[in-house]
């Protein structure tokens, strides 16, 4: 179902200011938090002093290491303590934590706590921290518990490669060869609301209302730094504020459930702009990226080689596959003979990485685009032209021998350049460019009840987070029309972990790809429960029924029906349950290669895309701006058009971003220089162009429901790359440098 | 020291006492206890605490409490009346004006200042008009198409 016009179920208590997310919440007794945070990027601890912080009137707990159970955590490896023990490892490494009746003393006494440190050299730039003799973050990385496909070594966190044929043979024999070095600076989710989190215990279980996007890791999380076990942990999600991944993964949920033990209190952190910047496992990863690529007269692309070097900070988060989703990445959705790829994550004293929505993507598409752009120029082809005849289509194996069916990315590209119309001269200072790009579904399980209510409506339970994306809101469509009902008629009982199914949370595109299977499943239960009841009651066989209008009537007799309402009335429970069979990903081969089974090895069901940009760039200046944009998508069918649609701008306007602005400055020891807004440019209404939306439904055969793909991330990928290719063309050179700052543009064009 | 101040929002004066350096969000938020206007930034970057005083919009983080008395506060709460929405707030809803919609309660505030102002504005006007609220779900377009829509029919 293609719903045009489709009223999200939460909107109301948006636009109206009612709706409640976890800053808004208080409760009686509450106490506010405050963190330490490290004074150093990376030091030693020697001694940690809180007499003066305890001595403060009002102060009602005060945290280090000692209060807390000995573990380390970290779903990828466990190489995190809830406080820091020996070591600090950034900036927002947490020294101790503090609960107080005001939020004023909170932060006056994390301020009296004394901390002793002997400091270490910090390592921020990636490029000596993957090098030999570098100071080591982690020395003791050898004795983590840790996912053993990562190739982890000292601060080297990931390492994967991809090898296909003989790359190095291939280059030599290539009719053209173009190299290319690319930096990639770090950036952020940047969600409007800065994280809150509020704890409360009553007897051995604690509650937790957290801005999250991800409340089961989040149950996990909090259970095993606390060592108790996960039912004693309940996650509820008010309103989430936005996230883009940076609300992935479990973060500080620990500390204030232990701050609230401690004190006997409910406790509220609510973050600054400032500790929303810098504190997260969650940014978007510098970057070194290096391509050469060879190609015959006629286009073929006879090999690629890549080194990819990637910043993954101090802890790794939940960001242990970058290294192979970015190998990936450098390859593209192109034919390519041969290839040799290495890409490689360390550990930096940065703050760390983590999942921003599509990690990896936008920075090496934007690289490898340009690079493709490149590669056209060395052979004298339209770059539109190089990619018709390189582009994936069906039949293609991949680099790592996934074989694909039918792939819609030539479709992406005939239809974005259509739309962008790139006939015709340019104005002067215009130009026209275009980026290419994939990325996965991701099928894991999801689960969610559908159960009816006695007036006829429905209500459907699900483990499913809701980020601002719609996704959960659009889960009614398809409920209502597996139950020949209205989406009105559901109600929507979500993100808490006491109610609803395990689910991934909202992470990977992957909410209505997995949780949509779940829900159509349990909603096709209540059918058959339905057509059962109604079999009974109007004393006919099932086959005979049909279910809609909210109703059971009998196929040819429609005056000889019951209502649902009337069915679920009775007081029989009505109440189906699904999970959806899961995908299986595609076999792939490792070749020759390293190439870790992270997962990412093969992309389920690949969303492909294509964006194509006209900007306009002040030569004098090097300010750039982008005066259209169009975005084709196949995402497979699009089962929410003004959700799926809301994806695509608000994806462009951060690639927007993410090409010109958004860029966290590190100093040499690995702090932010630029930790707040004013200097951290998002792009605001005045900044960006309106956008053309429009999505090549082929229809997914190991998709979601109604042959869906992931839709999410994507939108921020391509813009970037096409805005280079763009910029490259006005200027008549490759910008290097992301993102493409005035002075970078200006720089580059002189 | 607190000292006495009434705060006139959404029509209703609020008898107070707050310290002479709490701004007029807090206030709001925390004295009052309307949570609609929200804390994005504390620094006059986001938009996401907009308030209207004396029709004009005002990031309320940056504002004192006590420079607001004797003057109307507007929040997103009191854009409507009786539990109906405005013909803005209709129309971001219509035209997936809404993400996660924490900046959307600023968002409005600015688009109602932005109308009653220039009650038809052109695509770049209104753009400009919304370029002090950050928003990093929708791209804005639904927020752009909703405005227009109203300007247009001119309610």
């Amino acid at each position: 179902m293609t719903t045009a016009t489709f009223i999200r179920p939460d909107g109301k208590e948006k636009v109206t200011g009612s709706g409640r997310y976890t800053a808004d919440l208080n409760l009686t007794g509450q106490l506010h938090a405050k963190l330490r945070y490290a004074d150093h990027t990376h030091a030693r601890i020697v001694a940690i002093d809180t007499t003066k912080a305890r001595a403060l009137p009002g102060v009602l707990a005060v945290l280090t290491h000692e209060d807390v159970p000995d573990v380390r955590y970290g779903i990828m490896v466990k190489d995190r303590r809830l406080f820091a023990k020996e070591r600090v490892r950034f900036e927002a490494d947490v020294v101790a934590a503090v609960a107080a009746l005001t939020p004023e003393l909170a932060t006056e006494a994390a301020a009296l706590i004394e901390v002793e440190y002997e400091p270490l050299p910090a390592v921020s730039e990636i490029e000596t921290a993957a090098s030999d003799g570098a100071p080591l973050i982690h020395e003791e990385w050898a004795s983590y518990e840790g996912d053993d496909e990562m190739g982890r070594d000292g601060n080297v966190l990931g390492y994967s490669t991809i090898v296909k044929g003989d790359a190095a043979a291939a280059l030599a024999a290539a009719d053209v060869v173009v190299k290319g070095r690319y930096l990639v600076d770090a950036s952020q989710g940047a969600p409007i609301e800065p994280r809150a989190i509020l704890a409360q215990w009553q007897g051995d279980r604690v509650t937790v209302w957290s801005s999250t996007q991800v409340p089961f890791a989040a149950r996990s999380g909090v259970a095993h730094v606390l060592q108790i076990p996960e039912s004693n942990v309940r996650v509820i999600v008010p309103l989430l504020g936005g996230g883009f991944g940076s609300k992935c993964d479990f973060h500080f949920e620990g500390h204030v459930a232990a701050l609230a033990r401690a004190a006997g209190r409910p406790v509220k952190l609510v973050f600054t702009r400032e500790e929303e910047f810098v504190a997260p496992d969650h940014r978007r990863e510098g970057m070194v990226i290096e391509l050469e690529s060879g190609a015959r007269s006629d286009g073929t692309i006879v090999a690629r080689r890549g080194r990819l070097v990637l910043d993954g900070g101090a802890y790794c988060g939940e960001g242990g596959f970058f290294a192979q989703l970015a190998a990936m990445h450098a390859c593209g959705p192109y034919e390519l003979e041969n290839v040799d790829v290495s890409s490689t994550l360390v550990y930096t004293n940065n703050q760390p990485s983590g999942s921003i929505r599509a990690p990896t993507a936008p920075q090496v598409c934007w690289a490898v685009e340009q690079h493709t752009d490149e590669l056209a120029e060395a052979l004298g082809l339209d770059p539109v032209e190089l990619r018709r005849r390189t582009l994936l289509g069906e039949g293609s194996v991949s680099p790592t021998g996934q074989v694909f069916g039918k792939l819609g990315i030539k479709q992406t590209l005939e239809r974005a350049v259509e739309l962008i119309g790139a006939d015709g001269t340019p104005a002067e200072g215009e130009a026209v460019g275009v980026a290419c790009g994939w990325w996965p579904s991701f099928g894991v399980p999801s689960g969610a009840y559908v159960k009816l209510n006695g007036d006829g409506t429905g209500t459907i339970v699900t483990g499913a987070q809701e980020n601002g994306s719609g996704a959960v809101m659009g889960l009614p469509l398809l409920v209502a029309e597996e139950l020949g009902m209205q989406p009105g008629d559901f109600s929507i009982l979500y993100q808490d972990t006491d109610a609803g199914p395990w689910d991934m949370g909202s992470s990977g595109s992957q909410t209505t790809f997995n949780n949509g299977r779940a829900v159509v499943e349990a909603a096709r239960e209540v059918r058959d429960k339905l057509l059962d009841l109604a079999a009974e009651k109007l004393e006919v066989a099932r086959e005979d029924l049909r279910l809609a209008d909210g109703a059971v009537s009998i196929v040819g007799a429609p005056d000889r029906s019951v209502s649902i309402a009337e069915l679920a009335g009775e007081g029989t429970a009505i109440l189906g349950k699904g999970s959806g069979a899961v995908p299986e990903n595609p076999p792939a081969e490792p070749g020759e290669g390293c190439l870790g089974r992270l997962g990412m090895e093969s992309f389920l069901e690949p969303q492909l895309f294509t964006h194509a940009v006209r900007v306009k760039v002040d030569r004098e200046t090097g300010v750039v701006r982008v005066l259209q944009v169009a975005a084709a998508h196949d995402s497979g069918t699009i089962v929410n058009r003004i959700g799926a649609d809301g994806q695509v701008y608000g994806g462009v306007v951060m690639g927007i971003g993410q090409a010109l602005s958004e860029r966290t400055e590190f100093d040499d020891q690995g702090r932010q220089r630029n930790p707040h807004l004013l200097d951290y440019k998002l792009a605001t209404a005045s900044d960006v162009p309106r956008i053309d939306v429009n999505w090549i439904e082929n229809p997914a055969e190991n998709g979601g429901p109604q042959g869906s793909k992931g839709v999410g991330e994507p939108p921020s990928v391509p813009t970037a790359g096409a805005i280079g290719n763009a910029i490259a063309k006005v200027i008549g050179a490759r910008v290097r440098e992301l993102p493409m700052t005035p002075e970078r543009v200006w720089a580059a064009g002189s | 020291m607190s000292v006495p101040l009434t705060l006139t929002v959404n029509g209703v004066a609020y008898p107070l006492e707050v310290e002479p350096g709490t701004t007029l969000l807090r206030a709001v938020r925390e004295h009052v206890g309307l949570t609609g206007a929200k804390e994005g930034c504390d620094d006059s970057e986001c938009g996401a605490c907009m308030m209207l005083l004396d029709s004009r919009p005002v990031n309320a983080c940056s504002y004192l409490a006590l420079q607001a008395e004797g003057r109307a506060v507007t929040t997103v709460e009191g854009l409507a009346a009786d539990g109906g929405l405005s013909p803005l707030q209709e129309a971001f809803l219509e035209h997936g004006g809404v993400q996660c919609g924490f900046c959307t309660p600023g968002m409005l505030i600015s688009a109602t200042a932005l109308l009653a102002k220039h009650p038809r504005p052109s695509e770049e006007e209104v753009r400009i008009g919304l370029s002090g609220n950050l928003c990093r779900c929708t791209g804005y377009d639904g927020i752009v198409k909703a405005v227009l829509t109203v300007a247009a029919a001119g309610k």
